[in-house]
């Protein structure tokens, strides 16, 4: 009968179940987000009791403690007892700091605004369809980023107002606009090609432009064009690459007779309205946005079939899609596991690790290129090969039962396409010749008779066919 | 008795990502079989939740792009409510689940999932699933390939991040 609970009157119901009846003293972990300690308390207390223990410890007031056990939140009237509490057992607490669930509102500026403002736009898309039941106003407290954007002005969740004011800051600084290619959730978010379409179709100039030119729709409807280009854009640095290399075939076309007026007409059919629309928007040349593509590359045509949607919101507008090697014979990094993609994981859905650490995508990038660095790098000693035909059980010599980097053919396929594919971007998955079939024939029509010359060429430059001449011929500028 | 009656049903997400490969081919290069690598998260009051190395995220229920859970698992329910839970997965994201916190062995996405489910529920999450780092480690090929491996941060796309300040250096 004694409140032995101290100053605390407000104990509910159960008064009679308090420490003073003698109840042994069970050790209880409170675990919070942050850290955890033990409380000493009777088996026999309430839950208010306890939470007033917790509050001397944890420094909070009882009304911001929300206990919970099992699944269940610890209400005052209730004992530990009740809910099966016992010795060495944990209870979960959360402290409510605000109504807004605690989220210290973010005053952006731009520099801040970089990941931010990439979460608000995948967040606001997100929170549309999602079938949660909290209304639209919980999500916006819930995530620290929308409520940012609320104190910055932007409060409308109208995606389409977003974007263009999104589009208008990244466009004025093309700075921002490498930081924000290099953001993981930007990549993770351009990896996602229906996103990226929709993104696109939803852009009323490109609706029109699409009108206009059937083509053009026909293109953005290509799964296989898009992921690409998500793959190039991801990477601005291998997109320069591409572009050079473009650039370069485009030189060669001009050479043709006749070539130059299919270009001058590509030009000023599909090219030119895409930058006009472009241009509306972002209010100078996409190209020069990206910072690196200074001289020809912003005017050039590209060829009529590999063309890339060019208001693409998040980032530099690619123009100039792969060479039509890559794009004809590769199945890309699709997710679905089949016999040229045995590890059938997706390079995006590894993740952005791999790409982010720049020592790591050196290494890959080396390896994708020089096939001998990587036979080099299977053969070091520990990674001692064992491998027949037939499953080895325990590896001999040491640490390594990697696949055989020169025994079993198969299965040398398998490392090489497991580490192409961590190569990323322009990874492909089959076997070299395989893929370059293609550009082997043409190689060889050209008079290239040196079939294993020319595969090695084209291996080192990715099959590109004109980076793979000028390597044959001793870089002969073409 | 004690229950005002909201119960929020919890479920666990389990994806492979390696979708059957690990099945096969893990036999061969790792000398032991198993079944999966397996990343997880956890489908509450209508959302999906898992970390990843961008920190934690939330979806739509299957909505990254992994796709469709290959099983799902029903943990319970939890009379938390989703305010009073993204208070906690605030705290969390602020805390120990940062993205640059992640580590593919030792604190990836089934770590945050079974803390989060003994939160919500009481319940831990299968333990073949916490399981698999020290079984991928205690294999020699496991081991050999650590260092690339733990370079790895595994972060489905489609995810909003949940985060309360945005990563203070």
């Amino acid at each position: 009968m004694a409140e032995n609970s101290g100053a605390d009157p407000a104990v509910e119901g159960k008064s009679e179940e308090n420490a003073a009846t003698g109840g042994t003293i069970i050790m209880v972990t409170v675990k919070t987000p942050k850290d955890k300690e033990e409380i000493a308390i009777s088996e026999d207390a309430s839950v208010s009791q306890f939470k007033e223990e917790i509050s001397k410890r944890f420094k909070a007031k009882q009304d911001q403690l929300v206990l919970i056990f099992a699944g269940k939140i610890l209400k005052d009237g209730d004992t530990l007892g009740q809910h099966g509490i016992k010795d060495g057992l944990t209870v979960h607490l959360v402290i409510k700091t605000a109504q807004n669930s605690g989220l210290s509102p973010n005053s952006s500026n731009a520099g801040t605004a970089n990941p931010g403002s990439a979460a608000n736009l995948g967040t606001s898309q997100g929170s549309g369809p999602s079938p949660a039941p909290s209304q639209p106003a919980n999500l916006f407290t819930g995530f620290g980023d929308l409520s940012s954007l609320a104190n910055l002005g932007m409060g409308s969740s109208n995606f389409m107002e977003l974007q263009q004011q999104m589009q208008r800051q990244l466009m004025s600084n093309p700075e921002m606009l490498s930081q924000i290619m290099e953001n993981p959730l930007v990549q993770n978010m351009m990896s996602n090609p229906d996103l990226m379409r929709q993104m696109i179709m939803a852009n009323p100039q490109m609706q029109q432009l699409m009108e206009r030119n059937p083509e053009i729709s026909h293109m953005l409807n290509n799964p296989e064009l898009m992921r690409q280009t998500m793959e190039l854009a991801r990477n601005p640095a291998m997109m320069q690459e591409m572009m050079r290399n473009q650039d370069r075939a485009l030189s060669n076309l001009e050479s043709i007779p006749g070539g130059y007026n299919a270009l001058r007409r590509m030009y000023t059919d599909i090219q030119e309205p895409m930058f006009s629309a472009a241009r509306e928007q972002f209010g100078n040349n996409p190209f020069s946005a990206l910072g690196g593509n200074a001289d020809s590359s912003g005017a050039q045509p590209s060829r009529t079939e590999n063309r890339e949607p060019l208001p693409n919101p998040w980032g530099p507008p690619d123009a100039s899609s792969t060479g039509t090697g890559t794009t004809t014979t590769s199945t890309t990094t699709s997710t679905t596991p089949s016999v040229s993609n045995p590890l059938g994981i997706g390079s995006s859905s590894l993740g952005n690790g791999v790409f982010n650490s720049p020592g790591m995508q050196s290494l890959m990038q080396q390896i994708s290129e020089n096939p001998q660095l990587m036979q080099n790098m299977l053969s070091a000693p520990y990674m001692r090969i064992t491998v027949t035909p037939e499953n080895p059980p325990p590896p001999s010599s040491g640490l390594g039962s990697t696949p055989a980097a020169g025994t079993n053919p198969t299965q040398q396929q398998l490392m090489q396409q497991m580490l192409q594919m961590f190569a990323g971007g322009n990874a492909s998955t089959q076997t070299p010749e395989v893929r370059f079939q293609q550009q082997l024939e043409q190689l060889s029509a050209m008079g290239f008779i040196n079939r294993e010359a020319n595969l090695q060429a084209l291996i080192a430059t990715g099959g590109d066919i004109n980076a793979a001449i000028e390597r044959l011929l001793g870089s002969q500028p073409s | 008795m004690d229950s005002n009656g909201t119960a929020f049903p919890v479920q666990l997400y389990i994806y492979d990502l390696s979708r059957g490969m690990a099945r096969q081919l893990s036999p061969i290069m790792l000398g032991k079989q198993l079944d999966g690598i397996w990343h997880t998260s956890i489908v509450v009051y209508g959302d999906e939740f898992f970390f990843g190395g961008v920190g934690i995220s939330s979806c739509p229920p299957g909505g990254t792009m992994l796709g469709p859970p290959d099983t799902v698992v029903e943990l319970g329910n939890t009379e938390v409510t989703e305010e009073i839970f993204m208070d906690y997965l605030s705290s969390l994201g602020e805390t120990t689940y940062r993205g640059e916190r992640y580590r593919l062995f030792e604190h990836n996405c089934n770590t945050f999932t079974n803390e989060v489910a003994q939160f919500l529920t009481g319940m831990k999450i299968p333990s073949y699933i916490t399981d698999l780092p020290s079984e991928v480690l205690s294999t020699p090929f496991g081991q050999v390939l650590r260092p690339i491996l733990d370079s790895i941060h595994i972060a489905p796309p489609g995810g909003n991040v949940i985060n309360s300040q945005n990563n203070h250096s």
